[in-house]
């Protein structure tokens, strides 16, 4: 065990990803091979930092740590700093990432095998960057360096998703990713302008006005309904499963995406006060969470539900901590990263196999692919809310929130969310891994080797066993934690239960046939139609084109165009005033006199 | 004689030299023009010399009358580069200025 | 006294000579003969930065000689802060600029004259400090302008000329020559209105020095103030690319040469926006706090407008032409919101822009040498042959909509905290949606010329950079970064310079 000052670890954590991905982008991107093993001792150097930092901080929670240097003057005085800061929260959010990045990046040694080694190099490079920026973010001492992480995740989370960019559907999520995201980083700029107008700093600490608070917590939120992809800036995240498949686990599922709830988690003093914010956020958290849900299920493309399933769940979140349970929301952060990577490193073991995320050609795989299989239904289940996996304890403890503020709705709408999500796990179980397989690829398939059996089986350990360090976690946060069996909680464990049943009932046995209720169907094709997604483009293409268009031909025929008049009237008027250059010398000697006869006649009598 | 019919006579003989100037095509018509302005102004000059006493104004004049010469060189040298390339001196028809 | 400054300003002017005496054959000569006098002007501004004094500030390295004593004409020069900054500005620019038209093929001589003397002209209005010696500076950068682009620049019928073709056929709309004209004539009635306020405060200030200082120090009538600053606005805002005197910038921009079109948008839209600030806003503090609310709310419109208008263009070189008129907005908003950090972003997003567009414009130009069109349209799946290209080009719109990390998130965080503390805050709102905006449009031409299927086979002489382009490409693309992450290396001397001025002003603009 080395022993080297918690600031040392945090740098090593925080700077080896960065140097790995400059190395790699100037000298390594021609051999893939040697990319990957530079990005992945990085990031496990990070992962043994973070894990050490952790260890430290179990010891004596209470501790933190903060260091600082000036990064903007202001007449001479500092306007910015940047730094690390080192505390429970911060490190936990380090473990995750880390753990989660190593694990994905040790998947991806397998999965992206059959990318070209260029391809391959450029893969681990952005890997290595997002592995910076995100620990960028969450070492932040104050806003703006967590902003400076936010943004720079925001643009590897594109590089990623427009991996293949040559084909057009990827290079269209991609940006679209970063336009969304974008729309919603407005609402954090101008948060942080006003923060540091009204506080003097970017600190969340910071005690404001109860107005400016409400400003203040209310643009940031706005960034945070589109980075972790709420309503009606979920848009993107379905989308962006355009990426490769372990992007998609890493970042649009356990860490990048939950950075929007890391950000309410650590500037929560501001957050706390305003609390027409966190109502705000209780009611669109929960919303989110049923919406998402409902049209998770009827997606026929394994990725997809695994995408709205996130959003889903990042609502349970918000809603958590709109209610006021930091706790609950950081919890079900940490054990949601954990199913959900393993839910999509899962995923794309069958899509590595099948070759096609579509449910539809899938089928009987639990014959062929056990490991998988077995890693899978663990991380399903999970998400399910069944007792015993991580899943369980925090929306048990989400819901249990919720119960005792007496926010009825939102608790109604997650309840809900809660059957549905599993219901529709039920269902990708029992479309994917059981009944018969339904086209020849799902036949031939098997699992993957040890780099991709590996992470699975980490994680649906993690999935298994996170759960129980909660009340751990909680001292770690500074926040309690005690379990028991209340009635949300034994009604919530039921209707995941009951959500189960029914796929089974409908997918495996095939005892209730969904095509049997009349009032399901509106709702399918609703959730179907992709409403939200198609009232942004119609917004982006008629309306901010419109705009634009009309601005760029007021800009080239009228504002230009009166130039341009002014040009031609010029060129019109000369060459009218040219006749009066006859080239006559005996008209100019004439102008010549009378001109003198005038000027003379002026002198005399003017 | 009074200064009154010395000034009389000059502007006549301006005048006559305006007309010319106005009134003639032919290059050399116009320059005689010239020259007659250029002398009523001469007359002027050492008129009012002869009247407020002092030669200035004569000594003037001469300096003047040699620049005419001057200028009638100049003028005439123009008259001929003008024949040597239109054959012709007429000034109306050298309109290659006209906008 | 030393000299270091005289040699900045004469190094470009020596190698132009030079240039004369070499013979049009000897092409390598040519090229390394500016590129000697360019990398000493360079080296010089590394020098001067080196040897400011950041405790001490004000004018340094000051250095005098007297041109006409009796009407207090002096060649005065001495840098400040903001100075500083902008020589190294342009100091970057033009190695860079240089190095990115090694391929020229056409009189490369008379090119690298012109371009050589310009470049002697926008150093000498940096470090000038006598108002006629500025002004004879200023005149010296826009002149040799419109031979550049009118002989070297590059005519294409961009512009579909719609209701109103029998005008734009008597003008010859999206020629060169059209350009170079529209250009010039623009800028010389900017100029004629700067001289106008000049010869005003000339005469107002005792009619006995042009210097800076002494002119500064007069407390000029309110009246003055209050024509005089407009003229100066619109003066040196023609050439800043101010709100509705931009529209030579698009045409300027697309028609003129590479390293026209990085030198003009990268460094000679700064002399604009540097003369408002400076001399402007300095000498006449009462007329800048009267008409801020004016010269903010054209900025904002600037900011929006350009953006959008960057948005609808389907011509490469007019999208990067029409973001420098929404990035100029970005200056003048900072220094229409006369507050600390505006100030500091105002002249910091000079800097970041300056850097950032020449990066741009020397990308277009190299993608414009090989795809021999400028249509995004016809354009697709590029980076497949020129990756390195891409990459340069996409870092360059990073910095463009204001990404961390890169020089241009600084310098508008900056002048977006100080709109917000300025005395109309909701400039701050659509100075934000501009750079939302930005990233629209920026994304959106990485996307189309160099991501998805393709390039179609009608693109054969695609190739990455190659040789000097590479140099070009990697001085202004690695100093994107630094001073990205280390913003202290140019903030430090403007942070310097920005209070005493601003002070002089908030005083001087006192009832």
């Amino acid at each position: 065990m080395i022993v080297l000052p918690p600031l040392v670890w945090a740098l090593l954590a925080l700077f080896c990803p960065l140097l790995a991905a400059i190395f790699i982008g100037l000298f390594a991107r021609y051999s893939g091979r040697f990319s990957s093993w530079l990005s992945l001792a990085a990031v496990l150097t990070s992962l043994g930092a973070a894990i050490t930092l952790l260890r430290a901080q179990l010891a004596r929670p209470e501790r933190f740590l903060e260091e600082t240097v000036r990064w903007l003057p202001q007449g001479g005085e500092t306007l910015a700093e940047l730094g690390i800061r080192l505390d429970g929260t911060s490190i936990t959010m380090l473990v995750v990432v880390t753990a989660v990045a190593t694990l994905v990046q040790v998947f991806s040694l397998e999965y992206m095998q059959e990318e070209s080694s260029h391809a391959f190099g450029r893969y681990f490079g952005y890997h290595s960057l997002f592995v910076f920026s995100m620990n960028l973010l969450v070492l932040a001492p104050n806003l703006l360096q967590l902003f400076l992480g936010w943004e720079l995740v925001g643009l590897t989370s594109y590089l990623l998703i427009g991996f293949y960019w040559r084909k057009p559907s990827a290079a269209r999520a991609a940006v679209k990713a970063f336009w969304m995201t974008k729309l919603a980083d407005m609402g954090l700029v101008l948060g942080l302008v006003v923060l540091f107008t009204h506080s003097g700093g970017f600190s969340w600490t910071a005690t404001l006005t109860p107005e400016v608070a409400t400003w203040v917590s209310g643009l940031l939120f706005l960034a945070v309904m589109g980075k972790s992809a709420q309503f009606p800036l979920h848009v993107w995240l379905p989308d962006a499963m355009e990426g490769p498949t372990p992007v998609s686990a890493l970042l649009h599922a356990a860490t990048m995406v939950a950075a929007g709830v890391y950000l309410i988690v650590r500037t929560f003093p501001l957050f706390e006060q305003a609390p027409d914010t966190l109502t705000v956020m209780t009611y669109l958290g929960a919303f989110t969470a049923l919406f998402a849900a409902v049209i998770a299920v009827v997606q026929t493309d394994i990725k997809k539900v695994l995408a709205y399933s996130t959003c889903s769940q990042l609502g349970y979140m918000i809603a958590a901590l709109g209610a006021g349970s930091v706790m609950a929301g950081y919890f079900h952060l940490t054990t949601h990263a954990c199913f959900k990577a393993l839910l999509f490193l899962g995923a794309g073991a069958v899509i590595h196999a099948v070759h096609s995320n579509e449910l539809s050609k899938m089928g009987g795989l639990s014959r062929s692919m056990k490991l998988t299989t077995v890693t899978f239904v663990i991380g399903a289940l999970a998400l399910a809310g069944v007792p015993g996996l991580a899943g369980f304890f925090s929306k048990d403890l989400i819901l249990e929130t919720l119960y005792e503020k007496r926010l009825w709705v939102p608790l109604g709408l997650l309840l809900a969310a809660a059957g549905l999500t599993a219901f529709y796990m039920g269902r990708v179980v029992l479309l994917a891994f059981f009944g018969e397989p339904r086209s020849r690829a799902a036949e031939h398939a098997h699992d993957g080797d040890a780099a991709m059996s590996a992470p699975l089986i980490a994680l649906a350990v993690a999935t298994v066993g996170v759960g129980y360090a909660a009340s751990r976690f909680a001292a770690l946060i500074g926040a309690s934690y005690a379990f028991h069996v209340g009635p949300v909680g034994v009604l919530g464990t039921a209707l995941g239960l009951g959500g189960l049943a029914l796929a089974y009932m409908v997918y495996g046995s095939g005892a209730v046939r969904l095509e049997s209720f009349a009032l399901l169907a509106p709702v399918g094709r609703l959730a179907r139609s992709g409403g939200v997604d198609r009232a942004w483009q119609y917004g982006f293409r008629r309306i901010a084109l419109g705009i634009a268009a009309a601005v760029g031909f007021i800009d080239r025929y009228v504002i230009d165009g009166f130039m341009n008049f002014l040009g031609w009237g010029t060129i019109v008027l000369a060459r009218r005033l040219r006749r009066l250059q006859t080239g006559n010398v005996s008209d100019y000697v004439l102008a010549v006199v009378v001109g003198t006869i005038a000027l003379v006649a002026w002198g005399l009598y003017g | 004689m009074p200064l009154t019919s010395v000034l009389l006579l000059s502007m006549a003989l301006f005048c006559i030299g305006v007309f010319g100037v106005l009134s003639r095509r032919n290059a050399i018509g116009i320059l005689l023009g010239v020259e007659l302005m250029a002398n009523a102004v001469n007359i002027n000059l050492v008129a009012f010399s002869r009247f407020q006493g002092g030669v200035v104004g004569q000594v003037f004049a001469v300096f003047a009358i040699a620049l005419t010469v001057a200028e009638v060189v100049v003028g005439l040298a123009l008259v001929i580069l003008l024949y040597r390339s239109r054959k012709d001196v007429r000034v109306d028809e050298a309109n290659a200025l006209s906008g | 006294m030393t000299h270091w400054l005289s040699l900045i300003v004469a190094a470009p002017a020596v190698a132009a000579l030079l240039l004369i005496a070499v013979p049009a054959s000897a092409r390598l000569l040519v090229r390394w003969v500016s590129l000697a006098g360019a990398l000493v002007s360079l080296f010089g501004s590394i020098e001067v930065a080196r040897q400011y004094d950041t405790v001490a500030g004000g004018l340094q390295l000051v250095e005098s000689y007297p041109v006409v004593p009796s009407l207090g004409i002096h060649l005065t020069l001495a840098v400040d802060g903001w100075g500083v900054s902008l020589l190294l500005l342009t100091g970057i620019i033009i190695v860079a600029g240089v190095m990115a038209t090694w391929t020229l093929k056409d009189r490369e001589k008379e090119f690298y004259i012109f371009l050589l003397v310009l470049v002697a002209g926008v150093f000498g209005v940096f470090v000038s400090q006598d108002l006629f010696i500025f002004f004879l500076f200023y005149e010296i950068a826009v002149l040799p302008m419109y031979l550049l682009i009118g002989i070297w620049g590059s005519s294409q019928a961009v512009t579909e000329a719609g209701p109103f073709r029998y005008v734009w056929k008597v003008l010859d709309i999206g020629g060169k020559q059209y350009a170079a004209m529209k250009l010039t004539l623009m800028l010389l009635v900017g100029s004629a209105f700067i001289l106008a306020a000049m010869f005003g405060l000339y005469v107002a200030a005792g009619s006995s020095s042009f210097d800076l200082a002494h002119l500064g120090s007069v407390k000029y009538d309110r009246t003055l103030q209050l024509w005089a600053f407009p003229f100066l606005w619109l003066g040196f805002g023609s050439l800043a690319g101010v709100f509705p005197f931009h529209t030579w910038s698009p045409d300027g921009h697309a028609s003129a040469p590479t390293a026209v079109s990085m030198l003009h948008a990268g460094v000679l839209m700064k002399l604009g926006a540097f003369g408002i600030m400076r001399v402007g806003m300095v000498l006449l503090p009462e007329g800048a706090l009267t008409w801020a609310p004016l010269v903010g709310g054209v900025a904002v419109v600037n900011i929006v407008y350009g953006a959008l208008s960057a948005m609808s263009q389907k011509d490469l070189k007019y999208i990067i032409a029409y973001s420098s008129v929404s990035h100029m907005g970005i200056v003048l908003l900072g220094a229409a919101t006369l507050t600390p950090n505006g100030w500091n972003g105002a002249v910091y997003q000079m800097f970041a822009h300056g850097i950032m567009t020449g990066l741009f414009f020397a990308l277009v130009g190299l993608v414009y040498e090989r795809a021999h069109t400028r249509l995004i349209g016809k354009m697709g799946g590029f980076a497949r042959v020129m990756p390195g290209v891409a990459v340069f080009f996409t870092l360059a719109g990073l910095s463009s909509l204001g990404l961390p990390g890169t020089a241009g998130f600084v310098a508008e965080l900056l002048v977006f905290l100080g709109a917000y503390q300025s005395a109309h805050s909701w400039w701050a709102i659509p100075a934000i949606l501009g750079a939302f905006i930005t990233a629209v449009y920026v994304l959106r031409a990485v996307r189309a010329i160099f991501w998805g299927k393709g390039p179609s086979r009608e693109f054969s002489e695609l190739s990455d950079a190659r040789g000097t382009e590479w140099a070009a490409l990697w001085i202004l693309g690695l100093s994107l970064i630094a001073f990205g992450v280390w913003p202290d290396l140019i903030l430090v001397f403007i942070d310097r310079t920005t209070p005493d001025y601003l002070l002089l002003v908030l005083a001087g603009g006192a009832p």
